[in-house]
């Protein structure tokens, strides 16, 4: 099973890679978890100020539409990006991040000023205090779940849509980088952002923001706990963003490699295809847990989230053993597969069972040469319609085998009983070899095991029906089963 | 399945192998002919005993029940009550497969119920059916089966097979 969910997470990892956004958002992460973070802290004070500036303005504007909430997290994304920009701007390698933002004409604050223009806002200045990214370097784990939610229900609406804008707006490529980062603040005060918005940076505000958003919000832990944690990168947006949040939680953290972890990760509302661009980048640093985004409408508890995820993965292998034993796809439902499921390891468990009988009272004629019979065995396919009728023919000795423990004369109580098993087994043993499962093959399982029981009772020796007689004949041994 | 090209070290290949020779072994001791019903039925415990641990072999310890398998196997005729009552009253852990490489079973405290709450009643007949899977919670516990299953097609595969060459000849 894990094999196959890595298998799946490697494929997943090509279409995350065509995006665009990549290569932004690896540099963002990479800047989160430099140990130059530290470092750089002295500039990211001047984001403080920018937050709070950034969302009062958005307090201004209230009654924007629900259609501009995206917009207005763009615009506030883009205005911590320009912060981010002028913090530190060698964080960014790429050309996109280029420190010079003037493009963006709702930005007043030059880029290596601190951030005058924004008024500053207490309310969005205790926001940006549980920033825990920018104000700690620690994770971006401080926010509300509320403000998670309406982050979600913004942010998502945004993805798809900035998408296919994202090469759209030069200037706003430049605010790749710093959009990252700015991901995480708009996170947190995404409702306010959402509903107000800052009217001037709407049109300038990069739409890739909310692409890189959905990045960067992927994997993310959805409860924000006010833990002061660095985010490793909200645009890393891949499925190790830790959010040490979680690390109380024992549910929900579990120790898996990379590859597992991207297959169990859950995705956004947006659905698996987007789960496939979660999984994580080469430079991602490998996660001890499985970070899950509360999905839309749902619980964002702990507990929840986990027993989300652990039902998950238990459909997820569900389905592979759906697969995998024959005549499950019908079925719908976990205690009926499940049935299903035990009834097909009996049968299985059985059939080794009498194969070994069979093996036990096969005598080979002749010397058997390993490598001729392993050649045969696997080069041959014609041994199937013939071992079918052997396995008829041994199948008949069955009924005959059979018989309750009081020791009922055999002769008497065999015809009855011979035709009704004789029926449910040839229907039983010709079902394996048809590789097919079917609801009779309950019955006949038990039925086996008693044959089993009754051919060795029976001193069953030989394969021919016809030697039954003389097989009855022998007597009875007491063998302890 | 290509039959053509078989994997030399594939999971049919190793058991296959090791099952025959086995099973030459297990038929060189007596000749079947003159076997009494007793005889057959030993031969047919040690034939069955020795697929299931060729297939516990083929996979090494790479699952939690090949490794139940094989403790079970180890620990079983010797001393034979004890040896199982020991075993069922130390409940292992949940441990990652790569992690359990090649271990055997330790006593261990037993998982709290919650680990078995989910899944219910057919979850324990599961858990029964699949070796080693008492002390596993339900997500372990299916794709120990997932793997339980394949092997065990697998090895009827191989012997039904080897079944028809014995009779044909």
């Amino acid at each position: 099973m894990a094999e196959v969910l890595n298998r799946t997470a490697a494929q997943r990892q090509p279409t995350w890679n065509t995006r665009g956004l990549n290569s932004a958002t690896e540099q963002v992460g990479n800047w989160f978890l430099n140990p130059n973070w530290n470092n750089s802290m002295d500039q990211s004070d001047p984001f403080e100020s920018a937050l709070s500036s950034m969302v009062s303005s958005p307090a201004a504007a209230s009654n924007v539409p629900v259609s501009g909430e995206n917009v207005m997290m763009r615009e506030l994304i883009g205005k911590l990006g320009n912060i981010c920009n002028s913090g530190d701007a060698s964080c960014y390698s790429t050309p996109l991040n280029s420190p010079p933002r003037l493009n963006l004409s709702m930005v007043n604050l030059p880029n290596q000023s601190t951030l005058a223009p924004f008024s500053a806002d207490p309310g969005f200045a205790d926001r940006a205090a549980r920033l825990s990214c920018f104000s700690t370097g620690g994770n971006f784990g401080g926010l509300n779940d509320p403000l998670m939610d309406s982050f979600k229900l913004s942010g998502n609406q945004s993805v798809n849509v900035n998408g296919t804008q994202s090469n759209q707006n030069s200037p706003m490529a430049g605010n790749s980088g710093s959009d990252k980062k700015n991901t995480g603040v708009s996170r947190s005060s995404s409702p306010e952002n959402a509903e107000s918005g800052v009217s001037k940076e709407e049109s300038s505000v990069s739409q890739q923001i909310p692409s890189r958003n959905d990045a960067g919000t992927r994997k993310r832990k959805s409860i924000p706990r006010g833990k002061a944690k660095e985010t490793p990168s909200p645009a890393a947006a891949d499925d190790k963003v830790a959010s040490e949040n979680d690390e109380s939680n024992s549910k929900r953290s579990k120790r898996d490699g990379a590859p597992a972890g991207n297959g169990n990760a859950k995705a956004t509302n947006d659905g698996d295809e987007k789960r496939s661009k979660e999984n994580s980048k080469p430079p991602e640093p490998p996660k001890d847990y499985i970070h899950v985004r509360a999905r839309r409408g749902q619980a964002t508890d702990s507990h929840s989230l986990a027993e989300r995820v652990r039902r998950e993965k238990i459909s997820e292998r569900m389905k592979f053993l759906q697969d995998l034993v024959p005549g499950c796809n019908k079925v719908i439902g976990k205690a009926v597969m499940l049935d299903e499921i035990i009834n097909y390891v009996q049968s299985l468990q059985r059939q080794v069972e009498f194969l070994s009988m069979k093996l036990a009272t096969v005598n080979p004629r002749m010397d058997v040469n390993m490598e001729a019979l392993l050649s045969k065995m696997f080069q041959s396919r014609g041994l199937l319609p013939q071992g079918i009728y052997s396995m008829d023919s041994s199948a008949q000795a069955f009924p005959f085998g059979y018989q309750p423990q009081q020791g009922l004369p055999l002769n008497n109580g065999i015809p009855n009983i011979t035709e009704t098993q004789f029926s449910m087994k040839t229907q039983g043993f010709q079902l394996p070899s048809i590789n097919g499962f079917t609801d009779a093959n309950p019955q006949v399982g038990s039925v086996w095991e008693d044959d089993l029981q009754s051919i060795v009772q029976m001193g069953f020796g030989q394969n021919q029906p016809q030697s039954y007689q003389g097989s009855i004949t022998t007597g009875q041994v007491k063998i302890e089963l | 399945m290509d039959l053509q090209n078989m994997n030399p070290s594939s999971l049919k290949s190793r058991f296959a192998t090791r099952f025959l020779r086995a099973l030459t072994k297990i038929n060189a001791q007596k000749p079947i002919s003159s076997s009494s019903s007793r005889e057959i039925f030993q031969r047919y415990r040690r034939i069955k005993v020795a697929a299931d641990k060729s297939m516990a072999y083929s996979v090494r310890s790479r699952r939690s029940w090949s490794r139940a398998t094989l403790w079970r196997l180890r620990t079983r005729s010797p001393r034979s009550r004890l040896a199982t009552l020991a075993r069922r009253s130390s409940v292992k852990t949940r441990t990652t497969r790569a992690a359990s490489h090649g271990a055997t079973v330790v006593d261990r405290k037993s998982h709290g119920k919650e680990n078995k709450e989910d899944g219910g009643v057919e979850a324990e007949e599961l858990r029964e059916l699949v070796p080693g899977g008492e002390a596993m919670d339900l997500c372990n516990l299916l794709d120990e089966t997932a793997h339980y299953i394949k092997c065990l097609t697998t090895q009827v595969q191989v012997m039904r097979t080897i079944a028809n060459l014995y009779s044909l000849h």
